[in-house]
Parts: structure tokens; sequence; C-alpha cells
């Protein structure tokens, strides 16, 4: 373990660290815009020179670690060249922090205000590039903003390994662009590099000028799309900021999606279908209980499904792989003994187009808690037969003319859908963003999500619902 | 000529590029000396013993470069000979290239056998046609001759080469952008470390030398190190060869003993300034060496330790002479166009700041300069030198603070009078 000395500090290192890497370990902040911990080092933007004694300035990120060197992060030639960089690289960057959706988390805007702060220097036109360009139907760029760290093309060469990014010509007029043949389009990890841009160049096209950021809170979340079930965060608009002028709808919409980095399970990424999680969760509700397609009162529909249940000799669970795992241990604690054949069902199947698996995050299995649902619950179809006389179907996805004619059918889904007015009893549930809970990804590894809105009013949570559904009948037979 | 010869040291005619004439000339002795009579140690301590330097800019010792390649690591290596000459005012290599590419050729021979390179390379520059042609016609006539490909000269040493030609980017000139431009990718330098002798093209050991370092190397194992340093001075050994332009009256390539005066060299062998002016400046390593002035350059010799004394550096031997009357302002101008133009853009200092002194020279020149104009041009200089990866955004500061260093009077008279002050009168009047 070489030793080092930063700004005068002694602190220990590994042979194989960079100094920056060591500085940032150690609570000294070095400042870049190209380096990122997932990718190569390209050392282009020159932000973290740092002054060693004998050696003069380098760049820390690909500055390995000799024993005793004494390093200097903060000397008043460090302090200069960081300015000069500054200067150098908002000198053809248009400022237009005013229309930028990066405004507010840009890297570049929070490093003029710490380490420069000055004026550009500049009296002369700035370069003038393309905007709006379209890399894909989920990103545009902006060159004009491009500070060229290359961290998009270096993520879609090394990680997602699309190919898709390239840089064109040289010099101030270098632009990113699309390789040829290979659309960034069809990289389902596309939406990534919008995060890792430093700047405002790579927008979302999701995102595009609908929110500041600063209205926005970040709740951590998982993501349902796959059993890999990566972290992510769910911005949301701040209760604070609800306007009147917005309706309830667009005041509790999901502004966007961003992952929540997470070594074991998803890294800094996520897909891009974990992105697209509001064409899930922001389809149709279902609003309230109903019998028989009636809509009736809570109670009343509540009292109905225990009754049946009491009534039942032969009653069959289909368990949903979407339930948290606090929804399915209440299942088998409250109502395991009645329903002895509870099956797991699988919720939601790949989507016509969609990437099945691959080396990276996606997996094959769409939902996100079959591991637990298989631990608690029978894996296999389940066998109806001439007796069977109860049905509980929990979440969607399941073809209720499987079930057989006799039986009746208690329901619960969150979305509004055709089977629900044929269930005899219908129950509306939470779904993910109203709730907290944790689900169990296929590697076990448990991870929370809390819950981003309030609930409808007569729409219940699973796991509460079992409980009540436990209870035995009052005054019915 | 100017001292003794190594390279040029035979009549150019029609005919004298070919291996015939080559070994007539005594061609692939060395060669053989090397192969039959040494071991590959005792030709990198023979090359080391000569102090030859490297001709691209740096002047680094080849042979300390050669040491760096542990011989039998169990990796490949890779020999490069960096034919991409795109210095503004060098055309030497392509001399020897069109004229003598035998000598490169059998150079590279014997340092593939001192480096264990089973596969050497040159990277030639894309506008070079003749030389391509030449080289080209060389290496088949090579291998015809049983100097390339399976036990070459009967001994345990095979080797091959491959010529590949440029895409005309002076930034693959750098090492480092040479070795990405060969493996096919943009031609981004690279950081170091790790050096290209420790990881270089294909992620192994890699030895880059310029065309005239290598062709050096058969002159140096036919008649030994001792010979070689005789010839130049103790610090700077050999000879040099100089792409001369500008103001004299016989530009060309000259073949210089190191050490030979310079005035001498510019008044006898290239027959003096045009019209008999006075030399207001030269640029005498390529553009991105610091101007010398007339009064500076009048006691020195070509060495490389005369001009590490005031400041310049021989560079890449592309000497341009200017004779009084040339608006330095004007010139300024081109180099930063010439620099904005050739930038990468991969690092930000030179990426913005070879754009910003060139708008700043257009603006200057199109009589709008401002004041502060100045002060700006050594703000980007000075933040541009050391801060880059390559050499390209120190050599564009260089070049414009070595001008402003010693011609700022005409900046000033530019700027305020809005036109140059060398307008109309060849014999300017300089104030100081």
């Amino acid at each position: 373990m070489p030793e080092i000395f930063l700004n005068g500090q002694s602190v220990q290192a590994r042979e194989d660290q960079t100094v920056l890497e060591v500085a940032l370990e150690n609570g000294v902040f070095v400042p870049y815009f190209c380096w990122h911990p997932q990718l190569s080092t390209a050392g282009n933007c020159r932000m973290c020179l740092v002054e060693v004694e004998g050696r003069g300035l380098d760049i820390a990120c690909n500055m390995p670690v000799s024993a005793f060197m004494k390093v200097f992060t903060d000397s008043d030639d460090v302090k200069a060249h960081r300015k000069a960089i500054l200067q150098f690289i908002t000198l053809n960057h248009p400022v237009d922090c005013g229309i930028c959706d990066k405004a507010g988390e840009c890297t570049l805007q929070d490093y003029h205000y710490t380490y420069n702060g000055d004026a550009s220097l500049s009296a002369d036109q700035k370069v003038r590039s393309t905007k709006y360009y379209n890399l894909s139907n989920r990103i545009l760029l902006d060159n004009e903003r491009c500070i060229l760290c290359l961290r998009c093309t270096r993520f879609t060469h090394e990680v997602s390994k699309s190919m898709a990014l390239g840089v064109e010509r040289r010099g101030d007029v270098s632009n990113i662009r699309p390789v040829e043949d290979r659309p960034l389009g069809e990289d389902p990890y596309s939406d990534n590099i919008v995060d890792l841009c430093p700047v405002g160049a790579l927008q979302s096209r999701q995102f595009l000028y609908k929110s500041r950021v600063w209205y926005l809170k970040a709740t951590p979340s998982v993501c349902p799309g796959c059993e890999r079930g990566c972290t992510i965060q769910v911005w949301h608009r701040k209760p604070e900021w609800f306007l009147k002028s917005l309706d309830a709808r667009q005041n509790t919409a999901i502004a966007r999606i961003t992952p929540l980095e997470n070594p074991a399970v998803n890294g800094p990424w996520i897909c891009n279908k974990g992105r697209d999680l509001s064409r899930i969760f922001e389809r149709t509700r279902a609003v309230e209980p109903m019998l028989k397609g009636r809509p009736v009162p809570v109670a009343e529909a509540v009292d109905e499904a225990r009754r049946l249940i009491g009534a039942a000799r032969h009653p069959v669970a289909l368990v949903s792989n979407w339930g948290s795992n606090e929804e399915l241990d209440s299942f088998k604690r409250h109502l395991g003994e009645v329903f002895v054949h509870a099956h797991v069902k699988t919720d939601w199947q790949p989507e016509e187009g969609e990437r099945i698996e691959d080396d990276l995050l996606i997996r094959a299995d769409k939902n996100p808690n079959t591991a637990k649902a298989r631990e608690l619950f029978d894996e296999t179809q389940p066998a109806y037969h001439d007796g069977t006389d109860l049905v509980l179907v929990w979440g969607e996805g399941y073809d209720f003319a499987k079930i057989p004619p006799q039986a009746k059918i208690i329901f619960l889904n969150s979305y509004l859908a055709p089977e629900n007015g044929h269930a005899d009893v219908f129950l509306a549930i939470s779904i993910q963003t109203e709730r907290a809970g944790h689900y169990t990804n296929f590697q076990g590894v448990v991870s929370r999500f809390e819950p981003c809105f309030a609930k409808g009013k007569h729409v219940l949570d699973a796991e509460a619902l079992f409980k009540a559904l436990e209870a035995p009948p009052r005054g019915h037979t | 000529m100017p001292g003794r010869q190594l390279i040029m040291s035979f009549p150019v005619t029609a005919t004298s590029h070919t291996l015939a004439e080559y070994r007539a000339r005594g061609g692939y002795q060395a060669l053989e000396k090397a192969l039959k009579t040494m071991r590959p140690s005792d030709v990198v301590k023979e090359v080391t013993a000569s102090g030859l330097q490297g001709r691209g800019g740096a002047a680094f010792s080849v042979g300390r470069k050669w040491q760096v390649v542990v011989y039998d690591d169990g990796q490949p290596h890779y020999l490069i000979a960096n034919a991409d000459e795109g210095e503004p005012g060098t055309f030497k290599d392509r001399w020897i290239l069109e004229q003598n590419p035998h000598a490169l050729i059998e150079s590279m021979l014997i340092a593939s056998y001192a480096l264990n390179v089973r596969n050497c390379f040159v990277y030639i520059r894309g506008e070079f046609d003749l030389p391509y042609e030449r080289l080209a016609a060389a290496v088949e006539e090579a291998y015809a001759a049983g100097y390339f490909g399976e036990r070459i000269l009967g001994t345990d040493f095979s080797c091959d080469i491959v010529v590949y030609r440029g895409a005309g980017a002076y930034v693959a000139g750098e090492a480092s952008g040479l070795i990405a431009s060969l493996e096919g990718k943009k031609s981004y330098p690279r950081n170091r470390p790790p050096r290209l002798t420790v990881k270089g093209l294909y992620q192994r050991p890699t030895v880059v030398n310029n065309v005239e370092s290598l062709s050096n190397v058969a002159w140096i194992i036919a008649h030994g190190a001792a010979a070689f340093k005789e010839v130049g001075t103790p610090k700077s050994p050999g000879t040099r060869l100089f792409s001369v332009s500008g103001h004299v009256n016989r530009p060309g390539v000259y073949e210089v003993e190191l050490g030979y005066p310079w005035m001498k060299f510019l008044e006898e062998d290239c027959g003096g300034i045009v019209g008999g002016r006075a030399i207001k400046c030269v640029v005498p390593g390529g553009v991105s060496s610091k101007v010398l002035t007339g009064a500076e350059i009048r006691d020195l010799d070509l060495s490389h330790e005369a001009l590490w004394d005031v400041g310049s550096t021989l560079g890449s031997g592309g000497m341009i002479v200017i004779a009084e009357g040339t608006c330095m302002v004007t010139l300024a101008q081109i180099l930063m166009r010439f620099y904005h133009h050739e930038s990468c853009g991969q690092c930000t200092p030179c990426r913005h700041g070879t754009g910003w002194m060139h708008r700043i020279m257009d603006r200057i020149v199109a009589g709008q300069g401002r004041p502060e104009d100045i002060e700006r041009l050594y703000y980007i200089s000075k933040f541009n030198d050391g801060t880059t990866i390559c050499g390209l955004g120190d050599a564009a500061g260089y070049a414009v603070s070595g001008i402003l260093d010693k011609f700022r009077d005409e900046f000033e008279y530019f700027i305020e009078h809005k036109r140059s002050r060398c307008d109309g009168n060849l014999e300017c009047l300089r104030s100081s």
C-alpha cells in the first residue's frame, strides 16, 4: 500500500489506483467531466489537473499512484488552470441554461459557479453547430452544448456494445454523430447516455421541456420490468410545487425515471424499458370495487369476498409475481391455510419487439418478484376439476376462460380491464408507486421501493386486504 | 554541401533509388553484418552508443527509446516508421522516401532484428504519391531479393513490412495518434502513461521512429558508433536533413553536419536571401518551434544544444527563412489557421484554444483588433502549455507566443492602425 500525500495529508492508496480515485475515496473532491468509474479513461476534458511536486501539472484521472508523491489539488496553479479550462469549455458553449433541461443538475453549471464564476474572456462569435439533432426516437443531441467528453461514445462502445456513436470531423467543429448502420434506436440501453452527459447536450425526448429538475423529487424505487430488479429513482413533482393550473394527473405523473446506482444489481445503468414505466403505471386505473360489474362500497365487496372464501370447499389462488415480499408474506400468513392450492401467476409476458435477454441487465422473466413468489407458492399451473368452486386471481395477465364455469371468481387488479366486470368480486388494489415494499430479484438481492403518490380513496393495499380476508365471516353462511 | 554526408551521399539520378544502385553503393551490407555477426542487444548498444537523436522533433535518444523494449518478454513487438511528415515547412523525409528508400528499409530490418519485431510498419502520409510509389516499389524489390519474409539471409530472423497510407491528418504524425490511425480508429493521441514502448500498437510494446532517425541506423551499423560520433558535435552527433523554404535563393533539402554555422549554410549553400534582403526571422524546425530573429541566429551553429540555449529547437528540420518586409501578424494568422484546422478536437484547451486564437488573428488582420487581444493570445498560449494530451496545443501556443515575444510591436501597430506596418515597404523599419 503506497502512501501518498494529498494536500499535505498522508493517505493510503492501492497500487492499481489513480490519483483521482484516491482523492475521491478520501473525500478530496477533484472536478472532472469525462472520467466515469464504469468507463475507460479518456482524459480529454483536462478538468482534473492536479499538481505533483517536482512534476508539475497533469491529469489526476490518468495518473498512477506512486509512493510518497505529493499531490496538490488546490494550489494556485491548479486553480488558475481549472479556471482557464472552464473558459475554454464555455468558449463555444451557448450557456442557454434558461431553456436547458439539464439546468439545476448540470456539472458544467456547478463547476462554473464553484471554480470560475467569471464572464467569458472572448469577444468573438461562438462556433455554431447543430441543435435538435435526431439521434434516435428517444434522444436529441444539441451539438453546441456538447463538451466532447466522449462519455456517450465510450458507453456505446464499452457497456452497451452497440457502437452506435462516434465523432465526426475534428477540432472545435467535432460533432458526436451516429455511426452508419448502427442505429442508436436499437440500443436498449441508449438512454443511459442522457444521464452520463455532464451537460445538456443529450436530451431525452420523454423529458424534453417537461419540468425543471428543481420542481422534482426523486423517490427510490425498483424497476418491475424484469426479474433483474434494477434500483431506480422515480422523479415526480414535489407536493409543494403542485399547481392548480395542472390537473391532478399532471401533478402526480412520473416525470422521468433514472437509475439509482447499485453495485449489487445494476451498477449505474438501467435499460430503456425501465425509463418507460409510465407506460405500465399510467394506464387507466380501476378505482373502485365491484360485484359482478356493479360498483359497491369497499366494505361490501370485502365482506362478499370473505363470505366466498369461507364457503369454498376447493378454492384455488393465483398469486401475482408483481406482489411485494410483504404482500406475498401476508397472503401466505393469512390465506395460506385456506388456499392450499396457491400457484404463481406470471403477470407480464415479453412484448413484441422487446429484447428478451442479454448479458448486461435484461432478463427473460419480465416480472419483478418471481423469485420470492416461487419460494412461497406452487410454481406449477393450477389443475382445475369439477369441484373447484372458487378462484382468487391476484393481478393481471390471466385468461379467465381457463377458469371452470362453476367457480366463483375473486379478482384483484389495479387497472381497468374487461375481466374486472366478469368477476364475482372485484377489488381495486394499489400499484407499486403508491406503497412501500421490497422485491427479491433472481440473485436473491432484496431492494426496497418507496411510495411516490397517494392511492385512490377506494383502492386497497393488498397486504392489508389479505389480513382483512382472513377473519371469519360475520353474519353470513 | 555543408559538412559530411551520410544519407545524401550519392548523386541523385533517375535510377539511384533502386535496389541495384543501393547495393552498388554498399547497401544491405549493414543488414548482413548485423544478422550474422551481432546479437540483437549489440545492435541496441551500438545505436545507443552512437548518441543518435530522434529527427522527428523531440530529439530524444533513439537508443534509449529502444532500451525500454524487453527483447524476450513473450509478446509481439512492433516497429513503426513515422513517414507522416506534416509539419509545415518540413519535407525532408520525403527526400529519403523518394531517393533513398532502401536506406530506410535496411535500417528498419536492422531495428526489427534488434527489437524482436516480426511485423514492422511504415505509416506514410496519404498525400505522398511519388514517395509512396518509390517506397512500395522498394519494398517489392526487397521482398524479391529475400530481405523480407521468412528466414532472411539464411538466418533465423523473419520479418514482414506493411506500408500504410494515412488519410491526411496532421495529428496522425504524433506517435500515439499514428497508432490509433493505424489501428483503424480516429487519430486521437493518447494519454501517457502507459508509454508506447510499453503499450503501443494493439496494446503491445511499439517503437515509433522518424524516417530520418531510422535511416541513420544502417550507416551506424555499417561504420560503427564511433565513426558516427565523429560527425557532428559531441552533444548532437551525425547530420540532419533540413528542408529549407521561404525567402532563400535555393530552397530544398540539404544534409547538414550538425554544428555547421547557420549563416554560412544560408548564404553559401542556400544562395542567400531573395533580393539580398535582410533576414527578419527564421523558423528553425517546423512551425512548432519558436522563431528566431536574424540577429539571434547570426552566430549560432546548427546543433540541438545551440538551439536549446536560445529557447528554440531544431524540431523537425523544416527551416523557413523569412526576409524583412514580411508581415508577422499575417504569418501568425496563417499559422493559427493551420493549427485550428488540424487540432483533432479531443482535449479541451487545444480544441477551443486553437480556434479562439485563429478567430482573434482573423479579426486583427481584418482591422478589428482590440488592445486586449495580445493579452488574450498570451493567455490561451499559457493555458495550452502542458495541459493537452499531445504537443499540438503546446505547439500552437509556442508558435504564437514566440512571434508575439519578438514582434509584439507589429501586432500593436496592426491593432492600432488597422493595417500592417509592412504594407508596401520591404525594408521594414523595426523600432527595436
